[in-house]
C-alpha cells in the first residue's frame, strides 16, 4: 500500500521536474515558433510601412536614385494635389457605396443559403466561385458585357431599356462608371459577407429554434431572438473588414477604367499609383499612401469606439 | 413579445401553413436569382470562349447557333505569353500555399501551446496589418525589392503574398490548435517524444481541416493577386496572370473577346471545383468567433 503511494509521490515528483525543465526551454521553442512570422511581418508591413513614411519626406524622382530631403513638402503637395479631396471623397462614396451593398446582398445570400433545402451543397459551391473567381477574370468578363459593339449588358440596357446611347460607352461615362464599378465589385465580394455569416449561422444549435418552435415563437421572433444577437457581432465585423478593404481597393478600379474616364472613378489608391509610376513622382506618392493609412486608421478606431466589434464578435 | 391568443400566427398575421408556404416561396425565388446572376457570367464565358470571331462581332445571342460553334479559340492557351503567365500564377500560388501552411502551423502552434505574456496583442498586432493597402505596401516593397534584387522574381511575389495571407491563417491555425486536447501531445511526450516529434505526428495530423481552410485563403489571394504582381514583376517575362492579360487587352495585341474568355474561362475552373470539393473547410475557416 505504502509503496503504492511512494510510487506515485515519485511519479508525481518527476513529472513535476520534467514540466519545468519543459518549461525553460518552452520560452526559446515559443519565441522560434512565431519568429518566421515576425519577420516576414516586419519585411512586408512594417518596414515598408516606416519606409514610406521616411520616403515622403523626400523628393524622389522614380528613375534617378537620388534622394533630396524636403521635409513636410510632399505632405503640402498632397494637399495642393487638385485631386486629393475629389479623390477623398470619390473613395468614400465607393466605400460606402459598396460595403452598403455587398453587406446587404452577402446576408441576403447567407439566409437563403442556410434555408435552402433543395440544391444546397450546387448553389453554395456556385455562390463561393464568385469569391474565388480572380478580380481581373470579373473585370475582363464585365469589360466584355459593356462593351459598346459586343456587350450583352450594353445592347439590353440601349435597346430594351433606353438607359444609355448605343454607341456610348458606359464604363467610359461620368454617370455610369462609378456606379457600375460599385456594382461589379459587388458580385464577387458580396460573397465575403456571405461566408462570415453562414459560418456563423451553421453554428447556432438547430435545438435552440426548436424549442422555439415549441413555445409556438414564428419565424420573426426566432430571428430576433436567436439569430440576430448572434449575427450582431459578425456583422459589425463584416461592417469593418468590408469599409477597410474597399477603400483600399485598387485592382478592380484600376481595371475597369482605369481610374477615368477623367478622374470620375479615381480613389485615393489609384491615385496614389498614378503619381508614383505615371506622374514619376515616387515620394510624393509615399505621402499619399501614409495619408491614406493615417485617415484608414483614425476611422477604423473611430467605429471601434462606436460599435466596439470585437466585444460583440466574441459572445 | 406579442402575446396573442393565437400563439401560432405568423409574422404576416396569417396562418402557420400559408405562411411557411410563403416562406418557401421566397426562398425558391431568392435560390433561382443568386443561382441566375452567379451563374450568367461564367455561361457567358463557356459559350463566348465556345463560338467564332464572327459571332461575337455579329453581336450577342443568347444561345448560339450550332454552326458558330467551334474549338478554335482554345489555341490561346499554347501562345507562349499565356503559357507563360499560367506558370507564373501557378508556381506563384503552390509557393504561397505551402509556405503559409508550414509558417502558419508553427506559429499557430507557439501561441496556443506557449504561454508568454502579450500573445494576444501580438495576433491582434499581426491582424492590424490588414489595414494597409496593398498600394501602401506596395509602392515602398518596389524600392526595397530592387536593392535586394527580388524585383521581377517570383520568389519575391510569394515572399509578399505570404506575408499578407499571414495574419489571418496564423490566427485561424491559433484557435484551431487550441480546440486539440493537450492531453494527447503529453502521452506521447511521456512516451519519450521530443516536443517537434510531437507536434509533427499528434498535433499536424489533426489540424487538416484547418490546414485546407488556411490553403483555400492562401489560393484566394495568390490567385486573385493583381496589385502586388503589377508592383513587384514590371517585367513581361516574370509577370502572372493577371497584369500579364491586362497588358495584351490593352496593347490590343491580336487578341479577341472570344480568346479572353477562353483564358478567363481556364481561370475560373479552380475556383469552381473548390468551392464545390471543399466549401465545408471554406466556412470551417470563417467561423473563428473573436476578433
Amino acid at each position: 500500500m505504502s509503496g503504492d503511494t511512494f510510487k506515485k509521490e515519485q511519479y508525481k515528483k518527476s513529472r513535476s521536474l520534467w514540466r519545468s525543465t519543459r518549461l525553460q526551454s518552452d520560452a526559446v521553442k515559443s519565441f522560434i515558433s512565431v519568429l518566421p512570422v515576425i519577420i516576414l511581418y516586419l519585411i512586408i508591413s512594417i518596414i515598408p510601412a516606416v519606409f514610406a513614411v521616411y520616403a515622403s519626406l523626400h523628393f524622389i524622382p522614380l528613375m534617378s536614385p537620388t534622394w533630396t530631403f524636403v521635409g513636410i513638402e510632399n505632405y503640402i503637395s498632397v494637399f495642393e494635389l487638385d485631386q486629393f479631396w475629389g479623390s477623398l471623397w470619390r473613395g468614400l462614396i465607393f466605400m460606402v457605396g459598396s460595403t452598403i451593398i455587398q453587406v446587404s446582398v452577402g446576408l441576403w445570400l447567407a439566409f437563403t443559403l442556410n434555408d435552402i433545402s433543395i440544391g444546397q451543397k450546387y448553389l453554395t459551391s456556385i455562390v463561393f466561385t464568385a469569391y474565388l473567381i480572380p478580380t481581373v477574370v470579373v473585370s475582363l468578363v464585365a469589360l466584355f458585357l459593356f462593351d459598346q459593339s459586343f456587350g450583352l449588358f450594353h445592347m439590353i440596357g440601349s435597346e430594351w431599356f433606353n438607359l444609355w446611347d448605343s454607341t456610348n460607352y458606359i464604363l467610359g461615362s461620368n454617370t455610369w462608371a462609378m456606379p457600375l464599378v460599385i456594382l461589379i465589385g459587388s458580385w464577387k465580394f458580396s460573397i465575403f459577407v456571405t461566408i462570415f455569416a453562414l459560418a456563423q449561422l451553421r453554428s447556432i444549435p438547430s435545438r435552440f429554434y426548436e424549442a422555439a418552435r415549441i413555445c409556438g415563437a414564428n419565424r420573426w421572433q426566432m430571428f430576433r431572438d436567436i439569430t440576430f444577437p448572434r449575427l450582431k457581432g459578425i456583422i459589425l465585423t463584416v461592417i469593418l473588414l468590408r469599409g477597410v478593404f474597399m477603400f483600399n481597393k485598387f485592382d478592380l478600379i484600376w481595371m475597369l477604367t482605369e481610374g477615368g474616364p477623367g478622374y470620375a472613378t479615381t480613389t485615393l489608391p489609384l491615385l496614389a499609383y498614378q503619381e508614383t509610376f505615371q506622374g514619376g513622382s515616387y515620394g510624393l506618392g509615399n505621402a499619399l499612401a501614409v495619408m491614406m493609412f493615417l485617415i484608414l486608421a483614425l476611422s477604423a478606431i473611430l467605429y471601434f469606439k462606436a460599435a466596439s466589434p470585437s466585444q460583440e464578435a466574441e459572445v | 413579445m406579442s402575446n396573442d391568443s393565437s400563439s401560432t400566427s405568423g409574422v404576416l398575421g396569417l396562418d402557420h401553413e400559408t405562411e411557411e408556404r410563403l416562406h418557401r416561396i421566397v426562398l425558391g425565388i431568392s435560390g433561382l436569382i443568386a443561382a441566375f446572376v452567379g451563374i450568367f457570367p461564367i455561361y457567358w464565358m463557356a459559350q463566348n470562349s465556345l463560338v467564332t470571331r464572327q459571332a461575337v462581332l455579329d453581336g450577342p445571342v443568347l444561345i448560339p447557333s450550332p454552326e458558330e460553334v467551334t474549338l478554335s479559340n482554345f489555341a490561346i492557351i499554347f501562345n507562349n505569353d499565356v503559357v507563360m503567365y499560367f506558370f507564373n500564377t501557378t508556381v506563384v500560388t503552390i509557393g504561397t500555399i505551402v509556405s503559409v501552411c508550414i509558417l502558419s502551423l508553427i506559429a499557430g502552434y507557439g501561441l496556443a501551446r506557449f504561454e508568454w505574456s502579450q500573445k494576444e496583442n501580438f495576433a491582434r498586432f499581426l491582424l492590424f496589418g490588414y489595414m494597409f493597402s496593398p498600394i501602401v505596401l506596395g509602392l515602398p516593397l518596389y524600392l526595397i525589392w530592387q536593392s535586394l534584387g527580388l524585383l521581377n522574381t517570383r520568389v519575391g511575389l510569394i515572399i509578399s503574398l505570404t506575408a499578407i495571407s499571414m495574419p489571418f491563417s496564423v490566427w485561424l491555425m491559433w484557435k484551431y490548435i487550441q480546440t486539440i486536447p493537450r492531453s494527447m501531445e503529453e502521452s506521447a511526450w511521456v512516451a519519450g517524444a521530443s516536443r517537434w516529434r510531437a507536434f509533427r505526428d499528434v498535433v499536424v495530423p489533426q489540424t487538416k481541416p484547418s490546414i485546407i481552410a488556411a490553403a483555400l485563403f492562401a489560393f484566394a489571394i495568390a490567385w486573385n493577386d493583381f496589385t502586388f504582381a503589377q508592383i513587384l514583376l514590371p517585367k513581361n517575362e516574370a509577370t502572372t496572370f493577371a497584369p500579364g492579360m491586362m497588358r495584351l487587352v490593352n496593347q490590343g495585341y491580336n487578341i479577341g473577346w472570344n480568346e479572353i474568355m477562353v483564358v478567363s474561362l481556364l481561370m475560373t475552373v479552380p475556383p469552381l471545383l473548390f468551392a464545390y470539393f471543399l466549401q465545408d473547410y471554406l466556412l470551417k475557416g470563417f467561423e473563428i468567433r473573436s476578433l
